[in-house]
């Protein structure tokens, strides 16, 4: 039932951010083609997670910010007069760096939540939860439990639950703000592998601290910064390979090997 | 799923004997040094249990807390005795409220004084006749009818205080905070020139007017703090999955605030159940019962209590307690039945299943 839906290629062009007076990203340029892994890395603070909420047009829920340039989905813009928030956040997912599961729901009408939030009817509700928890590699460890609250799973569980939440509206694009930052090395390691997995049927945009995490699991890699008191930008962005193992900027060698940051 | 039985053991709780000794010793010396001093010297009992055995009592639990842990046991142990100290002096006033209504109004209680009406009763009549049923009836009627015009409204101030960035919900809080201040007799007053200049009859429809305004406050702000407690995150969550504002609010930011917006309209009926004023300047009373809430006279328990509480005689005055009764246990039932209510719905997808072992 999901392999009707495609990938989409997204690009952003001429991204600038502002929060109030002050402007904290200058001019992303980033490609984000179908089917591809993207990391993007950078110190704390650099502006990766706002970038990312600008990629979904969740930015503009923040009070007093402010944006500059264009995203394109497939081509068209989806600060555009055609696209309105609700229907850009249908197709592109996102994925929060803290797991919030909604603890009034129980882990099976989380899954099922954003078909109803996004006001589809649900037909096989039991076939699209076990689908779509399957694809987050967490259904073994909770097939026998669907109808107990989602807030009496771990966090790594919880995590793992919002990624199947995602996966159920089939997005075309998924957003994952550093999705594995309070989880152990297993649950990191099977998110790893969802990512891999859904990468055929998805664009994948993934915020992640973690270098061997951007190595094992991303195509390309865009590596952000921002000097003291200037707004933030894309140093260096090209193959994963290229930005770990032959960085042309100074910076990104320094960056990925450890040197600061 | 299946718990291990809860160990025996607490380790924590272990207490040698030297000290259980001296918790003994603290526990009681004070007590009966301030016995031996009332008794010696005639002294005041309040002015004991403030000036003499409060700070014997500090001094005691100082000592076995310094000699449990040191310097930091003082602060423990003081901590310890000044809550337990004014706890119980709440506790003693509210029981002894309690307790006098109980005993007073008992005398009063049968089953036909919730059932009947005081249609055939005169100031003498003795107990077995007559009753509070068309007050509790009219009470029922009043609040009932402000709590629904009272709770949307308040919820949805509520609503617009939490979700909306505009300016001029500062100035609203003020004025809704402002309000909450307002004299109730001043509320029925303002309601009653009201139906004289534009000739309405006084009923029943007075008094639920005249008790919106103060209920309005309380729900407000209770149904803000309840809204503001959900975590800004889930509304996050709900919209990053494509949901438009309203479905986030009604899907996941309302369900996540219910117990508190139950408290938000408990705490709002609890504040205007009892208003005695506002009902006695807008609502003509009845001895009979009646059903009309736009039309005639009604009788509520708040204006019944007034009304035989100044009475001359014995068998009235015990009327007058016997409703004051009744309105607590009335308030009792309704927030015991709502609680149950709301809680067991929330207690409705806890887990169903027996899990199997791993
Ligand atoms: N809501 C906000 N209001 C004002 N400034 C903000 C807001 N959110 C972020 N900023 C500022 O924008 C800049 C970028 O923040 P952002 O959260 O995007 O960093 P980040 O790269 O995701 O960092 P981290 O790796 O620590 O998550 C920071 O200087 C931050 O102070
Ligand atoms: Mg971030």
């Amino acid at each position: 039932m999901n392999s009707l839906t495609k990938a989409s290629t997204l690009s952003s062009e001429n991204i600038s951010v502002w929060f109030g007076q002050r402007q904290v990203l200058s001019d992303v340029n980033l490609v984000f083609p179908a089917n591809k892994v993207t990391a993007l890395i950078g110190p704390s603070g650099c502006g990766k997670s706002t970038f990312i909420r600008t990629l979904n047009r969740m930015h503009e829920l923040i009070p007093g910010a402010g944006l500059a340039g264009s995203v394109f989905l497939d081509g068209e813009d989806i600060y555009g007069e055609d696209f309105d928030a609700v229907s850009v956040r249908i197709k592109i997912g996102m994925v929060f760096q803290k797991p919030n599961p909604f603890p009034t729901m129980t882990i099976r009408d989380n899954i099922l939540s954003g078909l109803r939030l996004s006001g589809r009817k649900i037909e096989n509700g039991d076939e699209v939860a076990e689908t779509s928890l399957r694809r987050a590699s967490i259904w073994n460890e909770v097939k026998d439990r669907l109808n107990d609250q989602a807030i009496s799973l771990s966090g790594g569980q919880q995590q793992r639950l919002c990624i199947a939440r995602s996966l159920a509206m089939n997005p075309q694009v998924l957003l994952m703000d550093e999705p594995c930052s309070a989880l152990d090395p297993g649950s990191t390691r099977r998110i790893e592998e969802t990512i891999k997995e859904l990468s055929s049927s998805m664009t994948i945009v993934i915020v992640t601290h973690n270098m061997q995490q951007a190595q094992r699991v991303s195509d390309q890699t865009a590596f952000f910064l921002a000097d003291d008191n200037t707004p933030g930008g894309v140093v260096e962005f090209g193959s994963t390979e290229q930005i770990f193992n032959g960085p042309i900027d100074q910076r990104t060698n320094d960056y990925v090997n450890g040197h600061f940051g | 799923m299946s718990f291990a039985p809860r160990p025996a053991v607490q380790p924590w709780a272990r207490v040698n004997t030297a000290r259980r000794i001296q918790i003994l010793l603290a526990s009681v010396l004070p007590l009966a040094a301030t016995v031996l001093i009332i008794i010696l010297t005639g002294l005041d009992k309040n002015m004991a249990l403030l000036g003499v055995f409060l700070p014997l009592q500090l001094i005691a639990a100082a000592v076995v807390g310094f000699n449990a842990f040191g310097k930091r046991g003082v602060g423990d142990a003081a901590l310890i005795v000044l809550v337990i100290f004014f706890a119980t002096f709440v506790l003693v006033l509210l029981a002894s409220v309690v307790v006098s209504l109980v005993s007073q109004g008992a005398q009063a209680m049968s089953w036909g004084f919730f059932t009947t009406n005081n249609r055939y009763v005169s100031n003498t009549t003795s107990l077995e006749y007559g009753g509070v049923g068309h007050a509790i009836i009219g009470t029922l009627l009043v609040v009932g009818l402000t709590t629904v015009v009272t709770v949307p409204l308040g919820i949805a101030m509520a609503i617009y205080l939490t979700q909306s960035q505009s300016k001029t919900k500062g100035v609203i809080r003020t004025l809704t905070q402002a309000i909450s201040g307002l004299p109730s007799v001043v509320a029925g007053l303002f309601i009653l020139s009201i139906a004289i200049t534009l000739d309405w009859q006084k009923s029943g429809l007075l008094g639920s007017m005249a008790l919106l305004p103060l209920m309005l406050p309380t729900v407000a702000r209770v149904a803000e703090e309840a809204l503001r407690l959900v975590p800004v995150d889930l509304r996050y969550a709900a919209l990053a999955l494509g949901a438009p504002n309203y479905r986030a609010f009604f899907q996941v930011i309302l369900p996540a605030a219910k117990s508190g917006l139950v408290t938000a309209i408990l705490l709002g009926v609890a504040r205007i159940i009892g208003e005695t004023a506002p009902l006695i300047l807008t609502v003509p009373i009845s001895n009979g019962t009646s059903w009309d809430l736009f039309s005639g006279e009604i009788m509520t328990l708040p204006a019944y209590v007034y009304n035989y509480l100044g009475s001359a005689f014995v068998p009235s005055q015990n009327r007058a307690w016997g409703a004051a009764l009744v309105l607590m246990i009335l308030v009792a039932i309704l927030f015991g039945t709502t609680r149950i209510l709301s809680r067991s719905k929330s207690l409705k997808s806890k887990p169903t299943k027996e899990k199997a072992s791993k």
